[in-house]
Order: C-alpha cells, then structure tokens, then sequence
C-alpha cells in the first residue's frame, strides 16, 4: 500500500509541472469579405528583442507561394520545416479560421509579440496585418487586422 | 541537192502541222482551249491553302522549355505539382500527420485542432 501511494505520489510530481506549463490556447480569425480567392495565413511569434523565435500555424499548403507572406518568408527563409504539422488548407474570404493550440506558459506576458502575414493570390501582400502582444490580459480582446483580415482573438 | 529540198519540206510540213493550231490556239483566249489551259492552273492556285511560315526552328523548341522553366510566373498553376520535382523546397507536412515543430511555443507537442466555418 505504501509504496502504491509513493508511485501515485511520484507519478503525479512528475506530471504536474509539464501540465502547469502548458495551456490550450484558441485563435480565430476572421477574415473579410475581399472578393478573392483564399487568403494564405502566416501566424509567427516574435520575441521581446524582435527575433523570430516560431511559427504557431500557416494556413496554405503550396510553398511556392510562402514568399507573398514577406515577413514571415524573410525570418524564416521559407523554411518548411518551421511549420511541418501545423499547416492546413487556405482560409476563404468571409469566413473564419479557428485552431486550438498546446501552448507553453513561457509564451504570455513576457513579451512575445504574435504576428499574422496575409496574402492572396492577385491582390496585394499584407505582412504584418495583426501584430498582437501575447498577455494573459489580452486574451479575449478582438484585434483588427488592416487588408483581409476583420479581427483575431485569441480565448485561455 | 534534192536531200536539203526534202528536209526543208517536212520541216515546213511539222511546224504547220504542229506550231499552226498551238499558235493559234494561244491567241484566242475565248476558244475552249484556252479556258480549258486556264482552268487548269486557275483550280490549281485557288486550291492551294495558305501556308504561314514560322521563323522558329526544331532546335529552338528545347531552348523554349528551359526558359519555360527556369523563369515560370507564379499566376501560372499548371505546374503546381511541380514544385518538388524542380528542387524548390518541399510542401510542409500537414497537421496531424507529424507533430509540430519543437520551437520551443508548444506546450506538450498534442497535434493542433483546426476548423473553418
């Protein structure tokens, strides 16, 4: 029995902190009524000095067109092992992208600043459409974007 | 003497015989003859199709295609399945199919939810 107890105890010990330093984090963004095809969605956090530190989910699949998110293509250079298993389809005009996400607690209120490039196809690039500090306080507060996007929120 | 008589005679005879009705035939364009002559190279020009010449050669062609493919605008989509089999940078692993990239934002590495409505 007492050694039951002192596994339950261990276990829970170990389990714990990797829990606490997790959260699951709700983005949806919205996106306007632009009359054209599919918006490409880059979502990338940058640190307090300003440096890419990753990319938290890219809506487009074809790499060919990455580089019509100019920002994020200039911090990452394209790479597409920066968003290997979080990338999805294109988001149509009008309607609204919603991606739950594990996110470290490291990320909120030491400032990280989440960033969204758009893009779409024949119409103009727009990098940096939501620029967002990533605070516990901000959560839930939509954001506007400038081009195709109508606002971002993010729910904890 | 008789002899240059003679030949002088049949040649006379073969170019009336033969020159006579072809002359005359040329210089009445009316007569069915003529038309008929004219007939026949009239069908045969009006026949004739078009043909435009291209100033492009064979061994231009493969020259084309390289530059085709090494200068490829992005507005054009035929060769969007392409993009691998000229060396650029692979598509990306698509959610779910791989975990997400350890950058050090994930929490626990549990594959993102995503849905568009």
């Amino acid at each position: 029995m007492k050694s039951a107890f002192a596994t339950l105890l261990l276990t829970t010990a170990l389990t714990f902190p990797g829990l606490a330093m997790a959260r699951q984090v709700t983005m949806t963004t919205q996106l306007s009524n632009y009359g054209g095809d599919g918006a490409y969605v880059a979502l990338y956090v940058t640190d307090a000095s300003g440096a890419y530190a990753g990319s938290l989910w890219m809506a487009g699949g074809k790499s060919k067109y990455y580089k019509h998110l100019t920002d994020w293509y200039r911090a990452t250079g394209g790479d597409t092992a920066q968003i290997n298993g979080i990338t999805g389809a294109s988001v149509g005009a009008g309607r609204s992208l919603e991606i739950s996400l594990d996110l470290t607690d490291a990320l909120f209120d030491a400032g990280y600043t989440l960033h969204i490039d758009a893009a779409v196809e024949d119409m103009r690039d727009s990098p940096n459409e939501v620029v967002v500090p990533l605070t516990t306080e901000g959560a839930g507060t939509p954001v506007p974007g400038r081009r195709y996007i109508t606002n971002f929120t993010y729910d904890m | 003497m008789k002899k240059a008589l003679a030949i002088l005679i049949a040649s006379t005879a073969l170019t009336a015989t033969i020159g006579f009705p072809a002359w005359s035939a040329a210089r009445n364009d009316d007569d069915g003859f003529g038309q008929s002559v004219k007939a026949l190279f009239r069908s045969a020009t009006d026949s004739l199709p078009l043909v435009f010449v291209s100033d492009k050669h064979d061994d231009d062609d493969e020259h084309d295609d390289d530059h085709r493919r090494h200068h490829d605008d992005d507005d054009d989509d035929d060769d969007d399945d392409c993009d691998d089999c000229r060396g650029n940078a692979r598509n990306p692993a698509p959610a779910g199919s791989v975990a997400p990239p350890k950058n050090g934002l994930f929490g626990n590495g549990t594959a993102p939810k995503v849905q568009t409505k």
